[in-house]
Order: structure tokens, then C-alpha cells, then sequence
């Protein structure tokens, strides 16, 4: 049996969602029903390992319905994982992801995906009148944002919303685990993709408990340094561990001109200090040099080439390249 | 009593071994009774002829032995995958070629087998040598705290399992003795069982200091499967962020007394361990950043998650998995 191709795919991690799943269910329905997308949809909920009754109404949701797609995990993974897993079975043109809680609307589903459809690869949804506790969530949230726009060099305001739509060739070629699909938009913005911020409408939520504190904002700026790190990494490594390197270049400079002024004063005098400073900053910058050629080699080890960003990045170039001599025929 | 339907129990010959056909005669007896189909695959690890050969034989004159004879030794590891290639039934059965439980204890491992997908075993009264005793406890005990799992007795290779363990849990060299544990992260249901321990396991093993340091070995790339596979970067970097600021503080400090209180410094080497930390710290990072280069790159192929169910899934359609 060959199912038509279908042309978005809703993916939904739900973990422990157990009062909102079915009213999800129903309001995704009903937003996308009488739409010009009716019947093009799939639906492609993830059950992260939840320990209550979440898979039950799955599946009986799944039995009266082919367009509604259901993972099980085999354990709580988190939601990089199932937003991963999800995007890895979807097999729309166009995949939104969106949370299980009902805070972001299904309503937004469709604004999001005209939105990639006019001229950009990825939609991110903005959260612009969040329905939330201002200490523990907005305010954390803000900075949190302010940093990554900072540092990744995309000013996204809203990374933590999880309401975004991307196209499935640009999406299915980001490597996502960790907690990674915060950085989706900056991952791919430095690949070229076309990113645009859309309002979206957020409720607060009324059933079932946030599963998220305070404590996401370390992880999110621990995984911020190895996301720069990567990006800035993947492309030339050897390049980046010669810059790392520069300040014990420094120090054996220095201490080397010690060395000299030492001997000069006083050719009988130790060196140790500051030999002992040269021999340290050369093993250090060794180190490094045998590292950015092993980090070389690593790319191209790489089975599935698709994953690293030196290939995205061809991806782009080439599709770019298509679309311009097209317009220009 | 029911009767379990059907299991494929699979004997690797890796190091010692027993009479194998005295050793075969009391498994089958034991497990005749609570199985209705029982087939065995001996999977001999490289060298053993004889064992090979005496094995050959026995899988002549009786139905339902197959015997594998790889060409050297691979690890037992190895040789359990090549033997659930080989395995016909869902349930596997793996059992050592020498008593470690009395074998009529061994029913006790297909009750209600069916709600778990692993069930292990544990030698309870463990009794013996302390020379074995206590080197089994310190090494559970130490596996224990390091993962957080209640696995009393890694040592012990009786274990009932589902074909989909071994399938989807990758295990290599000596990674047999953890499977419990890479499987438990992979949200298999997993039981232990405490089972009378064999007489003949109750003598004194001895083994040579090299066993104990692969031991420790693998207890160290376990820690590191199991901890710190995902995120390199957090464990290298944290220590090497750890350095780096002990010996910033230590220049710091050198720098201040040179500068403001004129302590010289040409007789006290604290400037250079203050900079040895620093490119400690330095070199550690770098590990870290090579390993997230790593796994970002090949992010790919390791699948972080393992799929339990999937409804309304065309089977032709299927993407992502095979």
C-alpha cells in the first residue's frame, strides 16, 4: 500500500501529557480542518517514555485515525530526542514542531507554514505576549536570549519556543541531540538558511506541570559554548587550535626576551624560570597543533557527510546557485 | 506450571571450561522440564580443538546443537552476536560452560519472563574464596555507585534475554559483562534474580593480574559510555575550566607579590605551576572540543533513542530505522 505523499507533518513530543493529549489532538484537527491543507497533513506525536496514561490515548486516537502518526520511546529521552525522532519518521515537505502542552496554538500552525512558504527555509515562532511567571521563566528566557543572539550572531527573541516550522530538506540534514534544538535556528542561519521570526499566540498552561526550571539557563549557556565551539570548529580546525594556541605563543615570546634580558645582565644567572615558561607554552602549543589536525581528519570520517555543516553548506550553495540561474533563464 | 515455549541457549567457550558433555547433560536436564523447545548454539572462541572437536561430535549425534568455531579469539562478546545470528527463537538463554548456579535453579529465570526483556542472575549466598568474594563485591559495589543500578553480580553470564537486547544494545570485547546496564540506559525492563550458587563455583578462581587490570579498564569506558558519551565537552571541560582557574589564580597571586610586593620570584618555581595548570586546563579542553567534534559529526548514526512502538507506520514507508 503506498500512502500519498503528504505535505506537513506536525511533530509533537509529549511527555506525561496525559489531560492535554486528547484535547491537543482535537484542536490540531480542528485548526487544520475546512484549510487548504485538509487531508495533506500528517500528525506525528512522540511519546517520550511517559509513565501515565499518555500512550493509551494514543493509541486509541491512532486506531480511528491514518493521518495520526505515534512513537513510542522505550524511555524518557528528553526533547531533542523525540523532536529528533519525530522529524527522522515525518515525511512532509514542510515539518512544524510544536510543544504537547497546549501553551503554544494550533491555530499558528498554518500562519507558521505560509510563512517558510513565502521565502524562507525555517519559521520561528516569537512568543510575543508570553503566558508565564515573569522571575522563573520570561526574565532567565530574556537573557538567555540575549546571549545566544549575542554569541551565535542570530538575533532570534525567542529561541526557547518550540512552535517552528522548517523545510524538510533544510531540518532533516541538522544533526540534533543534546539539547539542541534550541540552537536549530542558529545552526542553520550560518549555513545560509533564510530565517524569519513570526508572531505566534502562547497560552498559559492549564494541565499538567512544567517540566522545565531555573536550571535549563546553565545548560542552555554550557551547550551555547559548544555550539560556537562547533560551528566555529567543524569548518577549519586546525585553523581554531592555532588561534587558541596565540597566547602561549605570547608567553614563549616573552619569556623568551626575559631569557635574553637575564643572560644579558648576567650570563652566570638561572634560566630555569623562564625556560621552564618556553618549555611549558611549546608543549602546550604542540598540543593544541596535534589536535586541529586530528580535528582535520574528523569531518572526513564522517559516514553520512549530510551531517556535518561543511556539506550543508554545499547543500545551500548548490540549491542557491539552481535558483538564481533558473530566475535568470 | 507453564511451560516457556521456546529458547535458544547459547554457551561461548572463551576462557575455562568444564566437561562440556557432563556440563551439557546437566543443563538439558534441567531445562526439559520447564521449556518445551530447547536448542543450543556453542560459539568456541578461537583455539579449544579439542573442546571443538569433542563438541563437533556431540552436535552429530544429537538434534538441536549447532556449533560456531571461530578462527581466533574475538571476545565473548563477539561470540554471543554471532550466536544470536544464529539463534532461532525470541528468547535467548545465556548460560557459561562451567556451573555458576545449580541448573534446576534455572526455572526460576522464565517466571514471569514475559514482562521483562532481560532477566539476570544473581550468585546468592555467594559463598567461596574471599579472595573471589571480595573482589566480586568491591567490583559490583564500585559499578553500583558509578551507575546507580542495583546490579548485584555483573560476573554471573546466566542471563534469559529477548533477541531485541542484543540487537539494538552494540556490545563489543568485554562489554558482555555490562550489558545489563547498557541496556538498562536503553529503557529495556530488566529483572535480577538471586539463584543458589554451584558447588563447583565455590572453589577458589584465580586469575592473573591481567584480567583484573582489562577489568578495570572496562570499568572505565563503561563509566564513560554511560556518563559522558553525548556531551565530551561538559566532562573535559569542566575539569579543564577547573584548572585553567586555579591557575589563573595561582599567576594572579605570583603577579601581585612580584609586582606590588616585590617577593622575587627567580627562586620559587610557584609561576610555573601556576602555567602548568593553565596548559593542563588548555589540553583537557581541547580533548573535550575534538570529542564534541566527533559525536556532532557522526550525530547522525548514533541514535539517541530506541523506538518501543510506532502505530500507523506504513512498513514499506518506513524511514530513519530499518
Amino acid at each position: 500500500m503506498v500512502t500519498a505523499q503528504k505535505y506537513l507533518s506536525v511533530v509533537v513530543p509529549l511527555y506525561n501529557e496525559e489531560p492535554n493529549v486528547v484535547r491537543l489532538y482535537e484542536a490540531m484537527k480542528d485548526a487544520l480542518a475546512e484549510t487548504r491543507l485538509e487531508g495533506r497533513y500528517e500528525l506525528v506525536f512522540v511519546d517520550d517514555g511517559s509513565h501515565d496514561r499518555t500512550f493509551e490515548h494514543l493509541e486509541n486516537l491512532a486506531d480511528g485515525d491514518r493521518a495520526l502518526k505515534v512513537i513510542r520511546f522505550r524511555r524518557n529521552y528528553g526533547q531533542t530526542a523525540a523532536m529528533a525522532a519525530g522529524i527522522d519518521f515525518a515525511c512532509g515537505e514542510i515539518i512544524v514542531t510544536m510543544d504537547g502542552d497546549l501553551q503554544n496554538d494550533p491555530r499558528d500552525v498554518l500562519r507558521l507554514v505560509e510563512c517558510v512558504e513565502k521565502d524562507a527555509d525555517i519559521a520561528v515562532g516569537w512568543r510575543f505576549e508570553r503566558k508565564d511567571k515573569l522571575l522563573t521563566r520570561k526574565i532567565p528566557s530574556r537573557i538567555a536570549n540575549w546571549i545566544i543572539g549575542k554569541v551565535t550572531g542570530v538575533p532570534i527573541k525567542d529561541n526557547g519556543c518550540s512552535l517552528k516550522a522548517y523545510r524538510s530538506t533544510v531540518i532533516k540534514r541538522v544533526p540534533l541531540y543534546n539539547e539542541m534544538h534550541r540552537f536549530i535556528p542558529a545552526m542553520s542561519s550560518i549555513t545560509g538558511a533564510r530565517i524569519v521570526e513570526c508572531k505566534v499566540r502562547h497560552h498559559a498552561r492549564e494541565f499538567g506541570t512544567s517540566k522545565y526550571g531555573l536550571s535549563r539557563v546553565y545548560k542552555v549557556l554550557f551547550d551555547l559554548i559548544s555550539i560556537k565551539m562547533i560551528t566555529a570548529f567543524t569548518f577549519r580546525p586546525l585553523l581554531w587550535f592555532g588561534v587558541l594556541s596565540i597566547p602561549f605563543l605570547f608567553a614563549i615570546a616573552i619569556a623568551t626576551v626575559w631569557m635574553a634580558i637575564i643572560w644579558s645582565a648576567d650570563p652566570s644567572a638561572s634560566l630555569i624560570l623562564p625556560g621552564g615558561v618556553v618549555l611549558l607554552s611549546f608543549n602546550a602549543v604542540a598540543f593544541l597543533m596535534i589536535c586541529g589536525v586530528l580535528g582535520e581528519l574528523v569531518p572526513r570520517t564522517a559516514e553520512h557527510r549530510p551531517a556535518s555543516l561543511a556539506a550543508l553548506t554545499a547543500f545551500y550553495s548548490r540549491s542557491y546557485s539552481d535558483d538564481s540561474r533558473e530566475k535568470e533563464k | 506450571m507453564k511451560v516457556f515455549p521456546s529458547v535458544t541457549v547459547v554457551i561461548p567457550i572463551t576462557e575455562r571450561y568444564d566437561p562440556l558433555k557432563s556440563i551439557f547433560e546437566s543443563y538439558d536436564s534441567a531445562l526439559r522440564r520447564c521449556v518445551a523447545d530447547v536448542s543450543y548454539i556453542f560459539v568456541v572462541d578461537g583455539g579449544f580443538a579439542k573442546a571443538g572437536d569433542e563438541l563437533e561430535e556431540m552436535a552429530r549425534s544429537r538434534e538441536g546443537i549447532q556449533v560456531i568455531r571461530l578462527n581466533r579469539a574475538f571476545g565473548e562478546s563477539t561470540a554471543l552476536s554471532m550466536a544470536l545470528d544464529a539463534a532461532k527463537a525470541d528468547w535467548i538463554l545465556t548460560l557459561p560452560p562451567y556451573l555458576q548456579v545449580e541448573p534446576d535453579s534455572l526455572k526460576q529465570l522464565f517466571d514471569d519472563a514475559d514482562d521483562y526483556d532481560l532477566v539476570i542472575s544473581r550468585r546468592w549466598p555467594l559463598q567461596g574464596h574471599a579472595l573471589n568474594k571480595i573482589s566480586n563485591a568491591v567490583f559490583n559495589r564500585v559499578v553500583r555507585s558509578m551507575t546507580g543500578l542495583p546490579f548485584h553480580d555483573l560476573g554471573c553470564s546466566v542471563r534469559l534475554l529477548r533477541g531485541s537486547v542484543v540487537r539494538e544494545v552494540p556490545i563489543y570485547g568485554e562489554q558482555h559483562r555490562f550489558l545489563p546496564i547498557l541496556a538498562s540506559q536503553r529503557g529495556f525492563r530488566i529483572r535480577e534474580l538471586s539463584l543458589p550458587q554451584a558447588e563447583r563455583d565455590k572453589r577458589l578462581k584465580t586469575y592473573g593480574p591481567s584480567t583484573y587490570a582489562k577489568r578495570f579498564i572496562d570499568l572505565v569506558a563503561v563509566f564513560f559510555l554511560v556518563k559522558f558519551t553525548k556531551r565530551p565537552l561538559r566532562f573535559f571541560g569542566m575539569i579543564g575550566s577547573i584548572l585553567i582557574a586555579v591557575g589563573f589564580v595561582v599567576l594572579a597571586v605570583t603577579a601581585f607579590q612580584r609586582l606590588l610586593l616585590s617577593v622575587p620570584l627567580a627562586d620559587r618555581p610557584v609561576l610555573l605551576l601556576g602555567l602548568l595548570f593553565v596548559v593542563l586546563g588548555v589540553q583537557l579542553f581541547a580533548v573535550g572540543l575534538i570529542g564534541e567534534l566527533i559525536i556532532f559529526v557522526h550525530a547522525k548514526e548514533l541514535k539517541e533513542y530506541t523506538v518501543l512502538k510506532r502505530l500507523n507506520f506504513d512498513h514499506d514507508k518506513q524511514q530513519g530505522l530499518q
